[in-house]
């Protein structure tokens, strides 16, 4: 039998499913199941990403995993993911320590709409690991604070122990032009915080639903429908809400068929879709 | 038009094999053909109803190394050996039109070019070859039975001989290189053109809608129980999307050489009616009811991809349909749910 691959010709296009090798200059955990990686491409390149966007990260030998990018683009020099031990990548992200090299592809997908944010309130809700792309977000609105109006942040986890960057959460607090509300599901006696799911600080915080822009990450998707569903009795319309959807994006590029949403593919068209086009989705949540 | 007779097509086959490996249909069963490397021009199966399996393997192989890599002393990704041309022959337009479709998912969709695909199907030559339907095709229904585009010559058999079609530059040089061959005779040539006619006459399929509504008319009917009763007899095996000339979603993962310093980063087929296509960390499944998985099927061929690239991203080989462990029939789902949807909208 005669097969191909045998004798070389000619090189390939351009691998786009190659990574860059780039390397971890910090680590930090950031609960008992998260950890933030600061990763530096070559000669510290910018990773030009927008907030909301993810990268594909490779261990080699144990594979790739999609991940958003928490730092925001006004970070120079290096990123940050926060990354959740869950699965074999992930585990494997979690053993890298400094000076240890990480296969970086991307930035993907769209990332969340700035310029629609930009001159409005921003109403961020972040439902336990949601805060990371979130964060990206959050510190691009600080780093420019007067292109926006308020900003509120509501984030919500199951105990306190998994509340994510609780030391910026508490200079974010500072802040008097920022409103920012933390509840726990599952309280311990220490806890002198709000209590309940995410959905219960809403009544708690004054918006303006006519100038008011929604983003949210917000974990399982039933969650997303009860979030919806507060926000519609707030009086925010569907176009005045974004949010990021988890898939397993295998390729990042539109080509492997796994981050299919009806019509969409979560890793171009998303992974950020406004509440227009989720509505219109029968799979999104 | 040119003719060639046993002898030159020996001798067609036997350039084409001394150029490139050649993937062309061979006879495997009593009534089963593959796709298979061939060695010798006598191997080739000139007649015959359909693959097992669709030729989309010359491009798109089942396991593919999309990457090496050195885990130490310090990762690195190395560049994956280059592909070397190849030939195929033998294909039918139905699959020839499946090659079309995936030109466009592999190559040109969201602006992005799959690196393998395109340096396997940008160095090939494909030769393309009649057939007539059988109780399976439905390539008279989606319109993909007289496709030429994408193939280099084409075949199209009269009284045991071959009438070829040159359809492009390479098509062209590699007749050239033919010494056994003679013009068209009046009658040959109006056998040939007749060959469409006689496809559209042997057909039995049916479909009970134009092709432009089907996007419309499925997207009605997503909640029809007709999904749940196909899933019902669905055994979510995958080998419809297995067999399928234009299905393309692959995993990706990395095995690592038995030292454990380097390894491949390795795609391969995937399925959407698999029940893990659709997990993602952390436990959820976003088509953990086989109906969802179903019915995912349908609408990926007939309105998404379909509204995507101007067609159904199906091409009417049958295959999915002869191939079903629980018998479940494409067209006949199809059917069902266009007919129930134009009830419902006639209430």
């Amino acid at each position: 039998m005669i097969t191909p691959d045998g004798a070389p010709s000619g090189s390939l296009p351009h691998n786009v499913y190659a990574p860059e090798m780039a390397q971890v200059v910090r680590v930090e955990d950031m609960s008992w199941q998260d950890r933030l990686v600061e990763i530096e491409l070559p000669e510290a390149r910018d990773l030009g990403h927008r907030p909301g966007q993810f990268v594909q990260v490779s261990v080699f030998g144990y594979g790739e995993a999609p991940i958003s990018v928490c730092s925001s683009p006004a970070k120079q020099g290096s990123f940050e993911l926060c990354v959740r031990r869950l699965g074999n990548v992930t585990r494997a992200l979690h053993q890298l320590a400094p000076e240890d090299s990480v296969g970086i592809r991307g930035p993907f997908g769209n990332g969340f709409p700035m310029d629609h944010l930009a001159g409005r309130d921003c109403l961020v809700v972040a439902g336990g690991i949601g805060l990371a792309p979130l964060r990206s977000v959050i510190n691009s609105i600080l780093a420019d604070r007067d292109r926006y109006r308020r900003l509120i942040v509501l984030h919500g986890t199951r105990r306190a122990e998994d509340i994510l960057f609780a030391e910026e959460i508490a200079a974010w607090q500072e802040d008097p032009r920022n409103e920012v509300l933390v509840t726990v599901d599952e309280p311990t006696p220490q806890w002198t915080g709000h209590v309940g799911v995410i959905t219960t600080l809403f009544p708690k915080v004054d918006v303006d639903p006519a100038n008011t822009v929604v983003v949210a990450m917000v974990g399982p998707p039933v969650m997303y429908r009860f979030v919806v569903l507060e926000l519609r009795k707030l009086g925010i319309g569907n176009d005045q809400m974004y949010m990021s959807l988890e898939r397993r994006m295998k390729c990042g590029v539109g080509k492997c068929g796994h981050c299919q949403i009806d019509n969409r593919c979560v890793c171009v068209d998303g992974p950020v879709f406004s509440g227009t086009e989720i509505v219109e989705m029968h799979e999104a949540v | 038009m040119m003719v060639l007779g046993e002898a030159g097509l020996h001798e067609l086959l036997a350039r084409a094999l001394k150029a490139a490996p050649v993937l062309a249909p061979v006879r495997r069963g009593r009534n089963s053909y593959a796709f298979a490397w061939i060695e010798d021009p006598a191997e080739v199966a000139l007649t015959y109803p359909r693959t097992v399996l669709p030729p989309k393997q010359a491009f798109l192989p089942p396991n593919e190394d999309l990457l090496r890599f050195q885990r130490l002393p310090t990762p690195a990704a190395l560049p994956v050996a280059p592909r070397t041309p190849l030939t195929v022959f033998g294909i039918h337009p139905c699959d020839l039109a499946a090659v079309n479709q995936l030109d466009w998912a592999m190559q040109r969709r969201h602006g992005v070019t799959d690196p393998s695909y395109s340096a396997r199907r940008t160095s090939a030559t494909i030769i393309g070859i009649e057939c007539l339907p059988d109780e399976y095709c439905f390539c008279t229904c989606v319109g993909t039975a007289g496709t030429r585009e994408g193939a280099d010559l084409f075949l199209t058999p009269v009284d045991g001989e071959h009438v070829v079609e040159v359809l492009t530059e390479k098509g062209e040089s590699l007749i050239a290189s033919v010494t056994q061959w003679r013009d068209v005779q009046t009658q040959e040539q109006s056998a040939f053109e007749q060959w469409q006619q006689r496809k559209l006459d042997q057909a039995t399929c049916h479909l009970e809608a134009a092709l432009e509504e089907l996007p419309d008319l499925l997207s009605a009917g997503y909640d029809s129980s007709i999904w749940e009763a196909t899933a019902a007899r669905c055994y979510s095996c995958g080998t419809c999307t297995n067999v399928c000339p234009t299905c393309f979603c692959f995993d990706v993962s990395d095995r690592l050489d038995v030292a454990q310093a380097t390894g491949v980063r390795r795609r391969r087929y995937d399925s959407c009616q698999l029940l893990e296509f659709a997990l993602v960390a952390g436990g959820h499944n976003f088509r953990g009811d086989r109906e969802d998985r179903v019915r995912h099927r349908w609408f990926r061929k007939f309105v998404y991809l379909n509204r995507e690239y101007g067609r159904p991203f199906c091409v009417g080989c049958g295959r999915c349909s002869q191939a079903c462990t629980a018998d479940i029939d494409l067209v006949a789902v199809l059917n069902s749910v266009v007919t129930e949807t134009r009830q419902e909208t006639a209430r």
